[in-house]
């Protein structure tokens, strides 16, 4: 700390950091907080008081919870679909739209359009689009003779048509920031790779890729963690069915919360996602903070 | 044979920029060449064409009798040592020199055994397993050199490679150079803005300006007898004492009214229509004592510039108030002020079309 500030000077400062420190409080850590103490407790919506203390059973509960553990693995398949097939479109489109130089903003702004519109309303035109009689879909699909297919009523497509969906809307986060690193890469490597006698290929595996490992990792780590986070789509898509087969880990502990009405126990599962995401977070926070 | 020949190439980018205008030069083989201009006169782009790295709009490029104009850069065998020496900077110092080699799927120990040798020969050996962001400039463009030696290419290429190194090593990395390219025997192709490099290095100089050759020879060739202005104000160090004059002809003999000397004439025929010209004489053409077949003319010693080995003085045309330049041994002493005789060579003064800007022959 600065000794040359007098008592004063730092006390006026802290009363011009107050309201900020009020806000994160009150908005952030008090909510946080709120949900970790009340997974100690037996806290229902029906009856909302700290008075029935119970140790971790909310967490034992929890573990012991088999549709818990279904949406766990519902939300791994998911999340490693969902990323992976976003990375693999995403850096290949890319690759592609690196090499064009003219008309950059307005490709630029067209990718940006899906990550400007609400997931609620990219929920809702999709399932217009996706449903099963009068959706535009199964339309087209109709003049090709394909059978009108259950985009969402059937179980394992349903899985699927999620995903493709997610896809559609995340796919240009991938583009963009996979694009925003490729054009940072310098040429002169690549000349002199190409005068070394290097062949495309040879110069996207020993120039590309070594350039591009830094932002591959940041975005794929942030892409990881908010499709974890998935949510909105499922409400306004799936509602976590047909059965189980959506039913992410965020939709299920919202349904426990406010279906359900067991509050505690829901705490305790968005604890158990918290310590998840935060233990994803901790390589990329020591990645960025890498001083290299 | 000659090693590599252009043939009016022409290079125009985008909004019709003509970087290079239907140029015609041949590289014979071994010949340390050198491009040479101002920032912006298509040096660089020729060589970036020579090595591949641009497309040409027309004409072609023939490397060992083989027209090589669509080629591309890989299959040309043509090293290429960059200004900022673009190093790999995710591979160490040894991946960086060996990449080329690893390529074309050498056998280890070849690579191994190229690899010390070259950083043998630019004393890089203890470096080999640092990252480029490890190394000092210099060290980077020994690595960058390295890079295109281990290769054996047909031709070197190097744009501006000395250019981002401070004055001293400079001067050590230009003798290495020339040392390296004789050792070879190969041939250099190389691109600088700096006449004393070109001098010193080069075989043989291409001079060029707004993308057009203006003189191509042997660097004394050029330097003694540029073909116009532009090159005698160019290929001078520090500066050429170019002035525009009156002149009037009597006889066989030529008066220059600027400094109001007299010189004999072989070619009268071709000054004749003139009455103003475009004369020049180096610092070093100018003396301070009397010698064979010069001119004394009255001056007034305005500045002097030591630079130890040397010293520069400025001095002022008595008569027509005009600063010319003249290179004198240090130890000869003047005062600032000191009205003295100076001594113009006149075998030396060239004459230039005052419009053309061409060289007149005398």
């Amino acid at each position: 700390m600065d000794n040359n500030l007098n008592l004063s000077d730092r006390r006026f400062g802290y009363i011009l950091a107050a309201p900020s420190v009020l806000i994160v409080i009150l908005i952030i850590l008090f909510p946080i907080s709120f949900a970790i103490v009340s997974s100690f407790f037996d806290y229902t919506l029906i009856n909302k008081s700290f008075n029935n203390f119970i140790g971790i059973e909310n967490y034992l509960n929890a573990i012991k919870n088999e549709r818990l553990f279904n949406s766990i693995v519902v939300t791994f398949f998911f999340v490693i679909l969902v990323v992976f097939f976003e990375f693999l479109l995403g850096f290949f489109i890319a690759l592609l739209l690196n090499t064009i130089e003219k008309f950059k903003s307005i490709y630029y702004f067209i990718l940006l359009l899906p990550l400007l519109i609400n997931p609620i309303v990219v929920g809702l035109i999709w399932r217009m689009f996706l449903h099963p009689q009068l959706g535009i879909l199964n339309y087209l699909l109709s003049l090709l003779g394909i059978e009108p297919v259950n985009w969402l009523g059937d179980p394992q497509m349903a899985f699927v048509t999620i995903i493709f969906v997610d896809i559609w809307h995340q796919v240009s986060f991938m583009i963009i920031l996979l694009l925003a690193g490729l054009s940072a890469i310098p040429k002169e490597p690549y000349e002199a790779a190409r005068s070394d006698g290097a062949n495309i290929i040879d110069c996207f595996l020993h120039i590309t890729l070594p350039y591009m490992r830094p932002v591959i990792i940041v975005t794929i780590l942030i892409r990881l963690i908010f499709a974890i986070k998935t949510y909105d789509l499922i409400y306004i898509m799936t509602k976590g069915g047909p059965g189980d087969a959506t039913d992410l880990i965020s939709y299920y502990i919202y349904r426990s919360a406010f279906i359900s009405l067991n509050l505690g126990e829901a705490a305790a599962m968005s604890s158990i996602l918290l310590t998840i995401i935060i233990l994803l977070t901790l390589p990329l926070f020591k990645y960025m903070n890498r001083s290299d | 044979m000659n090693k590599i020949l252009v043939k009016n190439l022409s290079k125009k980018f985008q909004k019709n920029i003509d970087a290079v205008k239907n140029i015609t030069f041949e590289i014979e083989k071994e010949d340390f060449f050198v491009l040479l201009g101002p920032s912006g006169c298509g040096k660089s782009t020729t060589l970036r064409l020579i090595g591949g790295l641009e497309n040409t709009s027309s004409g072609q490029i023939f490397l060992d009798g083989k027209d090589i104009t669509n080629t591309d850069p890989k299959d040309r065998n043509l090293a290429f040592v960059f200004q900022n020496y673009a190093l790999y900077p995710h591979m160490n110092i040894k991946k960086n020199l060996s990449f080329s080699l690893r390529l074309k799927k050498t056998n280890k120990e070849i690579i191994e055994k190229k690899i010390n040798e070259v950083a043998k020969l630019l004393q890089i050996s203890d470096l080999l397993d640092r990252k480029p962001s490890e190394l000092s400039g210099g060290q980077r463009q020994r690595v960058a050199l390295g890079r295109a030696l281990v290769r054996n290419p047909r031709a070197f290429l190097l744009d501006e490679p000395l250019s981002n190194l401070d004055a001293r090593l400079r001067v050590l990395m230009r003798t290495e150079l020339i040392r390296i390219q004789k050792m070879l025997n190969a041939t250099f192709v190389y691109v600088t803005h700096d006449q004393v490099e070109a001098m010193t290095m080069a075989t043989k100089i291409c001079i060029m300006n707004k993308g057009e050759i203006l003189q191509i020879g042997k660097p004394a060739e050029i330097y003694e007898k540029p073909n116009c202005i532009f090159v005698a104000n160019f290929l001078a160090n520090p500066v050429n004492n170019i002035f525009k004059s009156k002149i009037s002809i009597i006889e066989n003999e030529i008066n220059i009214k600027l400094i109001d000397i007299n010189l004999s004439l072989k070619n009268k025929v071709k000054i004749n229509k003139f009455n103003e010209i475009i004369f020049s004489i180096r610092p070093e053409h100018i003396y301070v004592e009397k010698k064979e077949n010069t001119v004394k003319v009255k001056s007034v010693v305005e500045v002097i510039e030591n630079l130890g080995h040397e010293k520069i003085l400025c001095v002022k045309i008595v008569k027509s108030e005009t600063l010319f330049y003249v290179r004198i041994n240090s130890e000869i002493i003047f005062k600032i002020g000191e009205l003295i005789d100076i001594f113009f060579d006149v075998n030396k003064v060239l004459f230039f079309d005052p419009i053309k800007e061409n060289l007149i022959e005398r």
